[in-house]
């Protein structure tokens, strides 16, 4: 398999503090990677790097073999990389089905000269409605649907942005603590059917997460990170026998 | 009062609804849906007022083929005594004026969006705010030092496009002013409704979000902008045409702070909500007017000041008792959504 992903040498920093040094570390296509380390290892700096969130000091990053290094974070998504925040970002006014909606790349009622010829975007939300409600359904927020995400609970709402990701028809998913604040039967389902969506639409998930017990069992690759070094990788089973990665857990 | 004053009362009601309602409509856009909060409204409906104002006598001589030496702004009042009996004889060439002035009211609006736009879309709420009060003060200087613009602190008067309409002048045009501002309302109403608007209330609520799923914020912002300052600048040439004529003073405390207050009197974000908080507040401003000389013994200052107290107290009592506002936006007049469940009860599909 191809890598899809790949870091170089990527470096980042907030004033003094090198969140990134260096790190340099790839995601093989239709795999599920994951990506752990202790709090503060520089996990969510190296998302927001690759999504274009924060510019980084250095290094490269390429993507299906494109550089795409300090691109914006409208161009990255567009370009095919989706990505969730950690802590949950929704729009809040918005019903949740309407913030699946809003993940569209490319909807003709979305510019403001088109929106006033319905016939022109009529079917095309058709499309997207009846996509968006199918996620919901398997998230389990059919419910849910048409109510505010400001009422939403915190595990709804991690569901929410996970579903917003899957609206993006993107190959390469981002998912940053996708299970935080979920029951452990629904963060099994979820796991699952993130290994589902990557065998049926060939895609990509690129995971930060913390609960190991249940990640683990469903990724393919695990990249180790601990004070904004990747101290580790390779194989579940690898992993969790390597001495380093004991340590880097341990050792702060 | 007599059945005269009632219907003299609620037709300048009307009026003032109707203007406000174009002008909070616009602003209910940019800071209810889109989240800009524009402090310099003034300067979009001074400039529909003012360019409107003063491109109207010139282009009245023009088009009606009226051959006069005077200068339309110096000798304003000759040049109109020439033009306004031809208005008067024919009601279609001056709807025809007043839609045209309309146009030049709203591409003024456009314009004057434009240029604080440029700047505004790329900074973040409270340096925007301040920015585009800043803005607001622009025009009154500009139309006070320049005669050309507006003749100066004396002002300018506008052809009589109503004047067809004789003693009912008044009637008809707040006839259709009103029926302009439906116009607007539900044009606005749709808008909202599409994906466009969407995208909008969803900038507003996470601009980080909404730009990590690929949304040009500030191509949205700049449009909502445009769109806000087009309507107050159609508000502000239909305001002029209204009034007969105009005068450098527009202010900010007319035309920025009282539609503020009025949206957050109606509820931000939702114009059935705007609608309401123009009507009730301008009755109450209106009521206000009406009353307050009744009032004049028993109060220890000059009744002049009873509109910015009382309103003052209702702003207030708003921000402390109902902070969203009358109305609030759509989805939570859902009657009593149930109390969100803890997620250990979210059952998967």
């Amino acid at each position: 398999m191809a890598s899809l992903l790949s870091v170089e040498e990527v470096a980042a920093s907030f004033g003094k503090l090198r969140a990134l040094d260096g790190v340099t570390l790839s995601v093989e296509e239709e795999s599920v990677t994951l990506l752990i380390g202790p709090n503060g290892s520089g996990k969510t700096t190296l998302v927001n790097v690759i999504t274009g969130f924060q510019k980084p000091d250095g290094g490269h990053i390429y993507y299906g073999g494109k550089e795409i290094t300090r691109w914006s974070p409208q161009r990255v998504y567009r370009a095919g990389i989706a990505r969730t925040f950690q802590v949950p970002s929704l729009f809040s006014k918005l019903t949740t089905i309407q913030n699946l909606l809003v993940a569209d790349k490319a909807h003709p009622g979305e510019s403001f000269l088109k929106s006033h010829l319905r016939r022109l975007w009529v079917k095309h939300e058709k499309e997207r409605v009846e996509k968006a409600s199918k996620i919901l359904q398997t998230l389990g927020l059919t419910e849910q649907s048409d109510k505010p995400a400001s009422v939403l609970s915190g595990g709804q709402m991690k569901l929410t942005e996970l579903g917003r990701a899957l609206m993006s028809d993107a190959k390469l998913y981002l998912l940053d603590e996708p299970i935080s604040g979920v029951n452990p039967t629904l963060a099994l389902e979820i796991f699952a059917r993130i290994v589902s969506l990557r065998k049926q639409f060939g895609v990509t998930f690129f995971i930060i997460e913390h609960r190991l017990d249940i990640a683990l069992r469903y990724v393919d690759y695990v990249n180790v990170m601990a004070s904004g070094k990747l101290v580790a990788a390779g194989t579940p089973t690898q992993i969790v026998s390597d001495p380093k990665v004991i340590e880097a857990y341990l050792a702060r | 009062m007599t059945l005269d004053q009632v219907i003299l009362f609620t037709v300048d009601l009307l009026a003032l609804f109707s203007i406000y309602l174009i002008i909070n409509l616009g602003l209910n856009l940019q800071q209810g849906v889109t989240g800009i909060p524009n402090f310099g409204l003034v300067l979009a409906v001074a400039g529909g007022a003012y360019i409107t104002a003063s491109l109207s006598t010139r282009l009245a001589i023009y088009l009606l083929n009226v051959h006069t030496n005077l200068d339309p702004i110096v000798n304003n009042v000759s040049v109109l005594q020439l033009v306004n009996p031809i208005l008067r004889s024919s009601p279609s060439l001056s709807i025809g004026l007043l839609a045209l002035f309309l146009v030049i009211g709203g591409a003024s609006g456009a314009l004057m969006g434009l240029v604080s736009s440029a700047p505004a879309v790329r900074l973040r709420e409270d340096y925007l705010a301040i920015t585009l009060l800043a803005f607001g003060e622009i025009l009154n200087v500009v139309g006070t030092g320049y005669d050309p613009l507006i003749g100066g602190p004396p002002g300018t008067s506008l052809p009589d496009i109503f004047g067809w309409a004789g003693q009912y002048r008044f009637y008809w045009a707040t006839l259709i002013m009103l029926l302009v501002a439906v116009m607007i309302f539900v044009y606005m109403e749709r808008l909202v409704r599409t994906p466009f608007g969407r995208v909008l209330k969803a900038i507003r609520d996470n601009e980080n979000t909404a730009r990590s799923l690929g949304k040009d914020i500030t191509r949205y912002r700049m449009s909502a902008i445009l769109i806000g300052s087009i309507l107050c600048g159609i508000a502000g040439a239909l305001w002029a045409l209204y009034s007969g004529a105009v005068t450098p003073s527009y202010d900010r405390f007319d035309y920025t702070f009282l539609p503020w207050l009025m949206i957050l009197l109606g509820g931000m974000g939702s114009n059935i909500g705007t609608a309401v908080g123009t009507l009730v507040f301008v009755t109450l401003d209106e009521l206000i007017d009406y009353f307050k000389y009744s009032f004049a013994p028993f109060l220890p200052f000059n009744v002049v000041w009873l509109n910015y107290l009382l309103l003052g107290l209702l702003t207030i009592i708003i921000l402390i008792y109902r902070p969203e506002g009358i109305i609030r936006e759509k989805w939570a007049s859902v009657p009593a959504a149930p109390p969100p469940s803890p997620t250990g009860e979210a059952k998967p599909g």
